[in-house]
């Protein structure tokens, strides 16, 4: 497969799940891939997997230092680039009363602060014709219990979506969002270190979802490619890939 | 291209425009494709344009008589369907005073009535995994002059997609929406057969549209097949391919 020949994508959380789904099959079509991570062993794990068109970087996405490092190592590595795909992302699961300042902080810097400034950063080294593809959540328009901050960062995400479709058109760059539901990745054991817990909680989500099942973080990357390469006439749009979660 | 080998389809509204588009695309890649459509000489370059992979019929896509007749034709042809995609649709530009009953209630019936019992008719031949795909439109979400009626009709077959998609979800298919903006097609002659006034009326659209130009066919065509073949986890969904018109 050639598909993706010659292009250049880079992806903010692109170590597991989701973004690192997205990142094998750009390879796989040809593109050259940067993709950002925090843990050694996800870094390691990845440049073993993406091979050679692969570059996995060590990058915190909520530091505004790091996104300025990321987007130096960018410029050096593919001098103009044609998708970026701001994935990184992380819900802590507790009852609004027991939000503190500091979990409260982390949720909005992590999800809306650090996405942010990474599109002001990087967006300036996007291809004309290229896109900006954003990671929302379901949670962004469903109320849904003990995700209040999150759920708030990513409305947040979603207006940005809007915002800098408008602001980025002069320079013929796209930007859209896709909005997962429930998505069988490694987040959810992060979430809970307690494993009972976490069956249960993924027990009931399945449960509540129309289609009875979780997506596969390949349903979600084929919905950022679709909007990356081919829906050239799509811009500012949120694209759901949630079983019918957030319309039935 | 063997993409869609084996699949088959029946586009309401095939012989010209999006429909058109999304049966070529189709063919070329393996389909077997059923269009409808009204006039004699549509139907007959249709034909000569899809060759052989194609059944060519001639159904009015408001009359209950022909929807009937159309789904023993789709049975006999095809058995079972993978794609119902719901493209007919009838557009009349007047300020809502001007706006008469009969062009009133031929809009409704062409652009909702029908397409309820298209569907209502169609669905029990599609497979499970397949989909049903309509088109709405910008109309359907924004206020604009001269497409009350029209808009409307296109706003009840957007609650039809989410109410469809829960009932056809325990068969397995899905049901979404494509949502163009302003498209170059062959309608805007329809419509405004004085040529000077149909350039005007599409400079116009295009001055109005977020990314200065009409989008072409072949892209939302595009949108339709991801939604057919590549949205696995995505029900009730509408795309819009308005050039970022309903969200900037």
């Amino acid at each position: 497969m050639t598909r993706y020949e010659g292009k250049k994508v880079v992806i903010i959380g692109g170590t597991s799940g989701i973004g690192l789904t997205t990142a094998k099959m750009l390879v796989e079509g040809g593109a050259r891939v940067l993709v950002t991570g925090r843990s050694q062993a996800g870094l390691d794990s990845t440049q073993q997997e993406l091979g050679q068109n692969g570059i996995a970087v060590s990058s915190d996405a909520r530091s505004l230092t790091d996104i300025d490092a990321l987007a130096a190592r960018v410029m050096a590595e593919f001098a103009s680039f044609d998708l970026l795909f701001v994935n990184a992302g992380f819900s802590m699961f507790a009852p609004l009363g027991n939000v503190d300042e500091a979990s409260f902080d982390e949720m909005i810097n992590l999800n809306a602060k650090g996405p942010f400034f990474a599109v002001q950063k990087l967006s300036p080294l996007i291809s004309r014709g290229g896109s900006v593809v954003l990671t929302t959540s379901t949670a962004n328009v469903k109320g849904m219990p003990m995700v209040a901050a999150y759920g708030g960062a990513k409305a947040a995400l979603r207006s940005f979506a809007r915002t800098f479709a408008a602001e980025l058109l002069p320079a013929g760059i796209r930007v859209n969002a896709v909005s997962p539901g429930p998505t069988e990745t490694p987040i959810i054991g992060k979430a809970f270190s307690d494993k009972a817990m976490a069956d249960h909680l993924t027990g009931e989500m399945r449960q509540a979802n129309p289609m009875k099942r979780f997506g596969t973080p390949e349903e979600v990357a084929k919905a950022v490619l679709f909007l990356a390469f081919d829906a050239t006439f799509t811009t500012g749009f949120e694209l759901p890939v949630d079983g019918g979660w957030s319309q039935l | 291209m063997d993409q869609y080998q084996g699949k088959t389809a029946v586009i309401l509204g095939g012989t010209s425009g999006i429909g058109l588009a999304t049966a070529k695309m189709l063919v070329e890649r393996g389909a077997r494709v059923l269009v409808t459509g009204r006039s004699q000489a549509g139907l007959e370059s249709t034909r000569a344009e899809l060759g052989e992979s194609a059944l060519v019929v001639s159904s009015d896509a408001g009359s209950l008589k022909d929807i009937d007749a159309l789904a023993e034709r789709a049975k006999d042809a095809f058995g079972a369907l993978d794609l119902l995609f719901l493209n007919a649709g009838a557009a009349h530009f007047a300020p809502f005073e001007q706006t008469t009953e009969a062009v009133y209630d031929e809009m409704f019936d062409v652009n909702t009535k029908g397409s309820f019992f298209t569907v209502q008719k169609l669905a029990p031949l599609i497979n499970r995994g397949g989909a049903v795909v309509f088109t709405t439109a910008i109309s359907n979400a924004k206020g604009m002059p001269m497409l009350a009626a029209a808009g409307a009709t296109k706003a009840a077959t957007r609650s039809f997609v989410r109410t469809f998609a829960a009932e056809l979800l325990p068969q397995g298919i899905r049901v979404n929406a494509v949502s163009p903006g302003p498209i170059d097609t062959p309608n805007w002659g329809k419509a405004f057969p004085d040529k000077d006034v149909a350039a005007q009326l599409t400079g116009q659209l295009s001055d109005a549209n977020p990314m200065k130009r009409l989008g072409a066919s072949e892209e939302v065509a595009k949108a339709v097949l991801f939604l057919a073949f590549d949205a696995t986890y995505t029900t009730g969904a509408e795309i819009p391919v308005d050039g970022g018109q309903s969200q900037l």
